[in-house]
């Protein structure tokens, strides 16, 4: 199963919000939809979702146009929220049997998603008496209540302590090794970074950076080198390579614990290493730079706004 | 339409399993039901003016102890009055005769006679109250006997028979009554009732609905719920099981009521028909047109709920609502004492107001049945017209959250989805 959204153009009022959108997802594999606040990704979730309608451009699922009443899809939206005064199993029956299931197997189904999320105890109880990371565990288990082909997820883990964070983890991971087709919208990098495959960033409505996770922090390492000295401090090492070194490598970056370099058109890393050794300083760490998502998110997003 | 039934089945059970409307339904119906059997185990006679406890009909006269007695004091100056003529007038009181003023009034400041009376000539008397009620009749009865006692006076001074006269003037006429049509003086009071009953609906479980789709909106459930079916089920859904909700409360509690009434009437002696012994043909166009305006309101404040995000805002939101329905309260109040009027014809014809309108005249006046079927069939679309605007609203309205949403800027909005 494929879902391509192409050139997705919505507009409230006058103003356009989606300005085009291209991504594509496949079955057995995770998309990081990121961007930043009022980029446009609730807005594209909602079309996909068919809430909203785009204004151009079309959904597609395996090259047809992606209906998604006839299909069993599971959402959890970002803004999270059941009904306070009802009891769980009770409104994940209801939510199940809305979405097209007979209520005999909703029931099973919610009480087997309730289980598996460690909170089945609480079935007979009202949500409101829950505590919140055990109500976003119910809002999950809610989503996936009719075993969906294509689950979104928005934000999942936030308000999640971490050994509910590892539970949803693992469900998550569950889900894509049983070939379900996720998406997964989230401002926790490292999150994206363990499931998904391809990322699309959203910035101002359009998508600014597309494509497979691992091509893309290949290319933004590409000529990308780190380095740090035990005998200086980064700035002190920074000054020293734009002085010395120009002819082979710029500053990219400072991080933490090192600086990142770019080679140059005439520099490699033969020649760095060679005049590195001969100098008075004492290499820490040299490497190749490979960058996390949260780099590239900041790079590309910051660079665009 | 699977969906529709799925929404209806659970919203409905919110209703029916709340703990409020249970015990409200139950209490209210349970106090109505046992008023109605209260002459059955109290004697109520007085109030009545039938034998208590299962006596049947048959009146029952009891001799009053002195003590029960109402004790009124006079003076009589003017030397006219008759006290067997003013028993007749006061019932069940006790005539004591003053020697002074000062006698009368301390009388009645100490509170050993209701009130007191000092009569000073035939057409002349001070009154003498302590604590004067709003329902006070005295007064009005003494100044009759007065007007008799100076009748009396008059033919005794001119030698003229006071008994013939009095039969010349009291001609005793039988009336046989056969109202052919309607009876509006009999029917105006369960009318006014059931006018009272559907405005009190309308008002309250609109709130109600409009409420619920706000709380979705403030508790973020509708973010689920739009994802999972389409807004129309969600509105229907929503607007018919409020629609059930009220049928069913008003139902039970009018029912028993009206039942417990039937069962008792011979006990209530039919003092209470007025208000309770219903003809079916108006309840069931009660039934009808109630439902109905009820219908076309519950989708509107639906809808209004739709456009605001926080349930302290829906009063605001559907204020427009509630004036709408208390103007048409208002009117149909004031009209159903002219039915055959032009306003309340009017009024009969209009969505708005039909449904507390069209059966007053129904009950009250004369209506043709192609009048009925075209108010019914106006209705019935503008249920349709509310409905499609209202789920029109509502789904533009769900998902936008923060400021209320004006409606005319809804309703522009929605043009312009449609036009785009």
């Amino acid at each position: 199963m494929k879902l391509e959204v192409k050139n997705i153009r919505k507009s409230f009022g006058e103003t356009e919000i989606l300005h085009g959108i291209n991504f594509e997802v496949e079955s057995g594999k995770a998309l990081g939809l990121l961007g930043r606040n009022g980029a446009g990704k609730t807005t594209t979730i909602r079309i996909l979702m068919d809430v909203f309608r785009a204004n151009s451009g079309e959904v597609l699922l395996d090259g047809k146009k992606f209906e998604p009443s006839k299909h069993q899809i599971g959402y959890l939206p970002e803004e999270r929220g059941l009904y306070p005064k009802r009891t769980v199993i009770d409104q994940m029956i209801y939510l199940a049997v809305l979405r097209g299931m007979k209520a005999k197997q909703a029931k099973e189904n919610a009480k087997r998603w309730l289980k598996r999320l460690e909170v089945e105890e609480y079935e007979s109880r009202k949500l409101e008496t829950l505590s919140k990371g055990n109500q976003q565990k119910v809002q999950l288990a809610a989503t996936l209540v009719c075993d969906p082909e294509i689950v979104i997820l928005d934000e999942p883990f936030s308000g999640l302590d971490p050994v509910n964070s590892q539970i949803l983890k693992d469900v998550v991971s569950e889900l894509i090794a049983n070939g379900k087709l996720v998406i997964f919208s989230s401002h926790q990098m490292s999150y994206v970074e363990e499931f998904c495959d391809n990322i699309a960033i959203i910035n101002q409505g359009e998508v600014v950076l597309a494509g497979e996770l691992k091509s893309i922090k290949k290319e933004y390492g590409k000529n990308r080198l780190i380095l740090s000295a035990e005998n200086m401090s980064l700035s002190e090492l920074q000054k020293k390579m734009e002085q010395d070194y120009a002819d082979l490598v710029l500053v990219a970056g400072k991080q933490k614990e090192f600086l990142i370099l770019e080679l140059t058109e005439t520099g490699n890393r033969s020649n760095l290493m060679g005049r590195l050794s001969g100098s008075e300083i004492q290499v820490e760490k040299f490497g190749i730079y490979e960058p996390s998502l949260n780099d590239i998110f900041v790079a590309k997003v910051g660079e665009e706004a | 339409m699977r969906k529709f039934f799925t929404v209806l089945r659970y919203e409905l059970k919110e209703y029916l399993q709340s703990k409020g409307f249970l015990s409200l339904t139950l209490i209210l119906t349970i106090a109505g039901v046992a008023l109605m059997f209260l002459p059955r185990f109290i004697d109520l006679s007085d109030f009545t003016g039938v034998g208590g406890k299962g006596e049947g009909s048959e009146t029952v006269e009891e001799s009053k102890e002195p003590q029960e007695l109402q004790q009124m004091i006079y003076l009589d100056e003017a030397g006219i009055v008759d006290v067997a003529v003013l028993e007749q007038f006061f019932e069940d009181t006790l005539w004591v005769e003053a020697k002074s003023t000062q006698e009368v009034q301390k009388a009645v400041e100490e509170q050993t006679a209701e009130a007191g009376f000092v009569v000073k000539s035939p057409t002349q008397y001070d009154y003498f109250v302590y604590n004067k009620s709003m329902s006070d009749t005295n007064s009005r009865l003494f100044e009759q006997a007065m007007k008799l006692f100076y009748r009396m006076d008059y033919c005794a001074e001119n030698g003229l028979d006071f008994q013939e006269i009095t039969a010349m003037y009291d001609v005793p006429v039988t009336v046989n009554e056969q109202v052919l049509n309607k009876d509006t003086g009999s029917n105006y009071w369960y009318c006014y009732v059931l006018v009272i009953i559907v405005f009190m609906l309308i008002s309250l479980y609109g709130q109600m609905i409009a409420t619920s789709v706000t709380s979705e909106k403030s508790n973020r459930a509708i973010e689920v719920l739009v994802t999972s079916t389409s807004p129309n089920s969600l509105l229907f859904g929503k607007v018919i099981a409020g629609a059930i909700g009220g049928l069913v409360q008003t139902g039970v509690i009018l029912g028993g009521i009206l039942i417990a009434y039937e069962v008792n009437r011979e006990q209530w002696g039919g003092m209470l028909d007025m208000l309770l012994h219903i003809p079916a043909g108006v309840l069931i166009t009660f039934a009808f047109f109630g439902l109905g305006g009820y219908l076309f309101y519950a989708f509107l404040y639906g809808a209004m709920g739709a456009l605001v995000s926080k349930t302290e805002d829906v009063s605001k939101s559907s204020s427009g609502l509630m004036i709408i329905t208390m103007v048409v309260y208002f009117f149909s109040l004031v009209q159903l004492q002219n039915v055959e009027g032009a306003v309340i014809k009017v009024l009969s014809f209009l969505p708005i107001s039909s449904y507390s309108t069209m059966f007053a005249r129904i009950a009250m006046g004369t209506v043709a049945p192609w009048e009925i079927v075209v108010s019914m069939l106006i209705l019935v679309v503008s249920i349709l017209g509310a409905g499609f605007i209202g789920a029109k609203l509502y789904r533009m309205g769900t998902l936008r959250y923060g400021n209320p949403i004006k409606i005319t800027t809804a309703l522009q909005d929605i043009r312009k989805s449609k036009d785009s």
